[in-house]
């Protein structure tokens, strides 16, 4: 008797299986299954483009539609990884043109992408639905406008934090009339004006539009006609909220946020003037989140709008929101899950105006149960305050804390932070991302080593004593799977010992730390499925063993070395003498 | 430090944990580990703090409006060819198409950003490292930090 399940069974039961973790491991159970399984995955996400080659996908999975891929890693976004790196979208767009036709939607984050792939993907997919681009660069808006002239079933076009050449705004005039799909449309990056009259002609020939995120050269006028074309939008980005509006325009815009029923996501707001925020207390009690940080909106003001917003689960906030509106939050806002707070001045200790503390973050912690993530920019911090979050928190997710000042010690007791992160780490059995700063020993990241079971990314900088440190995080945290390193003194002798962990992680970036070219090389001949690319833009003329490298990159990979590998970057399969390997873009 | 290729053991730190930034290496560390520890180093750094570009610019720019609140920033501008120029309160403009309105209508003839042309007339800068630019290249704000002086480039010379 035939035991196999029929494979026409086994698709439709795969049919409800959505997530991708689930469906690799139904591919692992047998051969016939992991052929069912290629050949009904519609959803692909690759989280290192160059950790498999396009065609390898492709092969895999024929009836992909929709695509997920990201490129850089996480410190592009800070300036850390030199323009030219790579993280070309062009092989993948190309490859996928050719053998995945029926692509729907594609995702790229910290990707290059030029207006050649964007005219590629107007030509080749024929049903294509969804772009979402998120800190990808490389392209102008005549690829935007491509896009919109060619995709007929366009239903989301998302330009989430790009640099954009900006070559005006007519790309949005090419939206045909015939285009009535649209769902969601962020161009909040963009620098120039879009012509009003066809903006508004889009959003009323589009039913469907549930997001509409407008660039900062909106004005406030303009957005009243437009929300009274989509009272129905349930996320909106607005322009600039500044312009001098006359007492009727004011009263008009009032009367259009009253009407948006359905709004649940609100950003943009720039330079927010304060006599302007009454306008949005309409729609308050129905935000689930709020994206203050562009509006430069000081304190008094926004205590009246925090406390309207009770069902708010996500707020991102300047720090001049202050000790005394982050207890606001705590007590009007007690379904937040999510407190991401930004520095309102860069310049760090010398900006005394702003009120904000460790205190802040504890108030939320007591206050609001159901806080799991944070992002928390601060010029100091308390180990006393740590302990106490971790306490009140002990479902924290995603603790990322960044001490504005290098090495800056507990301010109360000039102790370092090590006990701080060490009660962080030992209650939040959960924790999965983790981001540390100020003065820390070798001793905090044996404690991060030993507790942080769940961990698996982790983001340190300015921080450590000696290899000890390196060595702890990599032989304790089980599920580390990407590694972050900047300004930290040592590398090599625990990046050699443990080189074998590097095969688990997805990745690990380490620069201006003290790692040398030759621990490098030894880590390259070792381990022959992982690329180790250094990254130097001023390398010595002949490099010794013992000369450091500004940077590492570290990342297991099937596709073996990149073909793409600019000049400065050096991988043992190339002779750094000779220097360029042709680049493979457009 | 040690900073060889040996799997030698780790020796305990002796460090004093109290004492920022470490200073004992038997290797040349200058391309790294310049901390910014200075304020002045951590006003021009790009990298820290860790914060996305489109907010630095943010900042940088509201940092510009409370600092410059009603001060002007004039700089010279020269017309190839022509010996006396011209004074701009670059202040007064929203970007550089503005910018470029206004240079048209000041030497009476079409001035451009950025694309090297046998016919127009191409605007370049003086950067705070004495260096010449093509405009248009960098964020608005960034720009007035940095400018110093400007130039309108003849067309063949470009």
């Amino acid at each position: 008797m035939d035991l196999r399940l029929p494979s026409k069974v086994l698709e439709h039961i795969l049919s409800f299986v959505d997530s991708n973790e689930d469906r690799n491991s139904v591919s692992l159970v047998c051969k016939s299954w992991f052929e069912t399984e290629r050949r009904t995955r519609k959803r692909v996400i690759v989280r290192n483009c160059y950790a498999v080659t396009p065609e390898a996908v492709a092969r895999r999975f024929p009836e992909m539609r929709s695509l997920t891929l990201k490129g850089k890693p996480h410190f592009a976004d800070y300036n850390l990884v030199p323009d030219g790196w790579g993280g070309y979208a062009w092989p993948w767009i190309e490859a996928m043109a050719e053998k995945c036709p029926s692509l729907e939607e594609l995702r790229l984050k910290r990707m290059v992408v030029t207006d050649e792939c964007l005219e590629k993907i107007a030509a080749s997919f024929k049903d294509f639905k969804v772009l979402v681009l998120t800190s990808c660069e490389g392209f102008s808006t005549d690829g935007l406008a491509a896009i919109a002239v060619a995709c007929s079933n366009l239903r989301e076009l998302e330009l989430r934090e790009c640099i954009v050449e900006d070559l005006g705004g007519d790309w949005l005039s090419y939206f045909p009339e015939t285009l009535t799909s649209l769902v969601s449309l962020d161009f909040s990056c963009l620098d120039s004006e879009v012509k009003l009259s066809d903006l508004e002609r889009l959003v009323s020939r589009s039913p469907n539009l549930k997001s509409l995120k407008l660039n900062r050269a909106v004005s406030l006028d303009a957005l009243g006609s437009l929300l009274r074309l989509a009272p129905q939008l349930v996320e909106l980005g607005t322009g600039s909220f500044s312009d001098k509006l006359d007492q009727e325009a004011v009263s008009k815009l009032s009367q259009a946020f009253s009407e948006m029923k359905e709004l649940k996501s609100l950003s943009g707001l720039w330079d927010v003037l304060p006599e302007y925020i009454p306008l949005l207390y309409s729609v308050c009690p129905g935000l689930t989140s709020l994206n203050l940080s562009y509006a430069t909106v000081q304190m008094p003001d926004l205590l009246e709008l925090l406390t309207r917003c009770s069902n708010l689960q996500k707020l991102w906030v300047m720090d001049l929101i202050e000790d005394k509106g982050l207890e606001v939050v705590a007590s009007s806002c007690k379904e937040l899950r999510e407190l991401r707070v930004f520095p309102s001045g860069a310049e760090g200790l010398n900006d005394t105006n702003v009120a904000m503390t460790e205190q802040g973050l504890v108030s939320v912690s007591e206050g609001c149960p159901n806080l799991e993530s944070v992002l928390y920019f601060c010029v100091q911090f308390t180990n006393a305050a740590m302990v106490t979050i971790a306490r009140n928190r002990p479902n924290l997710k995603c603790f990322r804390l960044c001490v504005m000042e290098p090495f800056a010690p507990d301010h109360k007791t000039q102790k370092p932070l090590d006990e701080g992160f060490k009660a962080i780490v030992e209650r939040c059995k959960d924790l999965q991302r983790l981001s540390v700063s100020g003065l820390l020993t070798d001793k905090a990241f044996e404690y991060i080593g030993t507790h942080g079971k769940k961990l698996r990314m982790l983001s340190i900088a300015f921080a450590g004593d000696s290899d000890l440190m390196l060595h702890h995080l990599l032989s304790g945290c089980e599920s580390l799977n990407k590694l972050e390193i900047r300004d930290c003194p040592f590398g090599d002798t625990a990046l050699v010992a443990n080189a074998a962990k590097l095969e688990t992680m997805r990745s690990l970036w380490m620069s201006s730390c003290c790692v040398s070219f030759g621990a490098c090389k030894l880590l390259s001949q070792k381990m022959p499925k992982l690329n180790v690319e250094v990254i130097d833009e001023h390398p010595l003329e002949t490099r010794p063993d013992s000369s450091p490298v500004e940077r590492i990159y570290i990342y297991r990979t099937l596709a073996g070395p990149r073909l793409d590998m600019p000049e400065f970057v050096w991988t043992i399969q190339k002779n750094p003498e000779i220097g360029v390997s042709h680049l493979a873009i457009k | 430090m040690e900073n060889s290729n040996s799997y030698s053991p780790y020796s305990s730190s002796s460090v004093d944990s109290t004492k920022p930034s470490p200073s004992e290496s038997s290797v040349n560390l200058s391309l790294s580990l310049t901390f910014p520890s200075t304020s002045s180093q951590r006003e021009t750094s790009q990298d820290w703090p860790p914060i996305k570009p489109r907010l630095r610019d943010t900042l940088k720019s509201l940092r510009l409006r409370q600092r410059g609140y009603n001060t002007a920033l004039f700089v010279k501008v020269y017309m190839e060819g022509v010996p006396i120029g011209r004074k701009l309160d670059l202040s007064t403009f929203s970007g550089y198409k503005s910018l470029l309105e206004n240079l048209s209508h000041m030497f009476d003839t079409s001035v451009i950003c950025g694309t090297r042309d046998s016919k127009n007339h191409v605007l370049t800068y003086q950067d705070k490292d004495g260096d010449w630019m093509m405009v248009g290249d960098i964020p608005w704000d960034m720009f007035l930090e940095t400018v110093r002086r400007l130039k309108i480039t003849r067309p063949e010379r470009c």
